[in-house]
């Protein structure tokens, strides 16, 4: 079906690196999510004020933007840093690690939200319970509230995920050998510019269908938990 | 020298401007069974909440089972000095709420086990034996592996009293036990709070059930405005009230 002088395999084997990092970042986005969710009702105020900062920054600011002031812009800085100090360093980031990182802080973000909606949906009296029977705050939010606000943040996560895995094409710009780059280098070699995106395109939708399968049956497994 | 159950000393609580305990003092005895009456707003949930610490009290002092609950005073009031002896404190302290508060993602064994396997860090075959043994007390042997979901209210509230239990306090409270519940499902919940006042245990009551509070309780307390208006054995207050908003209370209920 698609020739494509021989880069239809090599575009298809370019989806591991759009999975691994897909995964990654999402890992890292629910990390930063739950940090941030932490931190929005943080006692403190300054914890409360760069929690609101990162959110409202990073989601109003493009993604592709900040891929390159990461990649592009932090080593520079950096090494004008150093020079001004008179050492000389030559900071060359991973594409992989650069991707992961900026993708995982970007969705890091909206994770934020999500948690903090999930766990503003949990009423008090589960954590009162828990208090009441002797449970430290830590306890209490790893065996009470985490499972439950897992429930409630189960759509939005699902939603986050697709954006992001889509956001994960930006990263070709990086030169990392994931779907989309390796779809541009095959329509740019072969010609065919509809043959290779449209194989790209469907191999975005493959993992986007699969996942929304998978969410389907996650949520049903825990919907036990939110029934107050 | 008896030690008791609870010592509550000049409890002062506000929130905002509002002074909901001005000034509450307490004492009961091991195998007390204190009903706490009063109108809503008196303050009586708050009190009960001021001795596990689910509110701190502003001013005043809580000892429970003989030791006194550091506080250091603040700007904002009193705060708990030391959070490892508020959580142990606590588990002499079974609570069981209006609400319920069971953990919805947990089965009924689950939720009465929870506390001493991660809290007191027993074994999990004794906790799960226990467990059993207090859900056949409180007639819900057979609903150990349920949801809270698939419960009715009254089932619920049982279940919060087992999972109270399951800690072994030396004392309970109760903040409006059978206020959810609806008419016909009130009698299963107080008639296990009655076993359990006949077993001798310490409990403090907050209730608008006047049959529990008259013929249950070994005493009395009836809260006005944040302070305690009367206060004695069942048959003396209901029969001569001294406090003529008590007598108000009693025509209207």
């Amino acid at each position: 079906m698609f020739e494509l002088g021989g880069y239809t395999p090599i575009i298809i084997a370019a989806m591991k690196n759009t999975l691994l990092v897909g995964l990654a970042a999402m890992i890292l986005a629910i990390v930063f999510g739950l940090l941030g969710a932490w931190a929005k009702v943080a006692s403190q105020a300054w914890v409360r004020g760069l929690a609101n900062t990162y959110t409202t920054v990073v989601r109003g600011v493009p993604e592709l933007i900040l891929l390159l002031l990461f990649y592009y812009g932090f080593p520079q800085l950096v090494q004008d840093f150093a020079e001004s100090m008179g050492y000389e360093v030559l900071i060359d980031i991973d594409p992989f690690l650069a991707g992961t990182i900026t993708i995982g802080f970007i969705y890091g973000a909206f994770c934020t939200e999500v948690f903090r909606g999930a766990f503003a949906s949990i009423p008090t009296g589960q954590a009162e319970a828990a208090n009441a029977l002797g449970m430290s705050n830590f306890l209490m939010f790893r065996r009470i509230l985490l499972p439950q606000a897992m429930y409630f943040a189960l759509p939005g996560l699902g939603n986050v995920w697709m954006v992001l895995i889509k956001a994960t094409a930006l990263i070709s710009i990086i030169q990392l050998d994931e779907i989309m780059r390796m779809a541009k280098i095959a329509a740019n070699a072969t010609r065919e510019p509809f043959t290779a995106y449209f194989l790209a395109s469907l191999l975005f939708l493959g993992i986007t269908a699969v996942s929304m399968v998978g969410q389907h049956f996650l949520e049903k497994r825990v919907a036990k938990a939110g029934q107050h | 020298m008896t030690v008791l159950s609870l010592n509550i000393k000049n409890v002062h609580k506000s929130f905002g401007s509002l002074k909901v305990l001005k000034g509450i003092s307490l004492e009961a005895n091991k195998g007390d069974v204190i009903a706490i009456l009063g109108s809503s707003g008196s303050g009586k949930s708050t009190l009960l909440r001021c001795i596990n610490l689910l509110e701190t009290p502003d001013e005043g002092e809580v000892t429970v089972s003989g030791e006194k609950i550091d506080m250091v005073k603040t700007k904002k009031g009193l705060k708990a000095k030391d959070h490892k002896q508020v959580d142990r404190l606590r588990t002499k302290l079974g609570m069981v709420f209006q609400g319920f508060n069971l953990w919805p993602h947990k089965t009924v064994l689950e939720n009465v086990i929870e506390a001493p396997i991660y809290v007191q860090k027993r074994g999990k075959s004794e906790c799960i034996d226990e467990a059993k043994q207090l859900l056949e007390k409180v007639g819900l042997s057979d609903r150990a592996d349920y949801y809270p979901s698939q419960l009715s209210g009254g089932q619920k509230q049982r279940v919060a009293i087992a999972r109270a239990l399951a800690m072994k306090p030396d004392a309970l409270l109760f903040d409006e036990p059978t206020s959810a519940l609806d008419p016909e499902l009130v009698g299963e919940v107080l008639k296990v709070m009655k076993d359990l006042a006949e077993e001798g245990r310490t409990m403090l009551v907050v209730t608008h059930e006047m049959g529990f509070a008259r013929d249950v309780a070994t005493r009395v307390i009836f809260m006005h405005e944040g302070q305690i208006e009367e206060d004695g054995c069942p048959d003396i207050v209901f029969d001569q009230p001294k406090s003529t908003r008590f007598k108000q209370f009693l025509s209207n209920t």
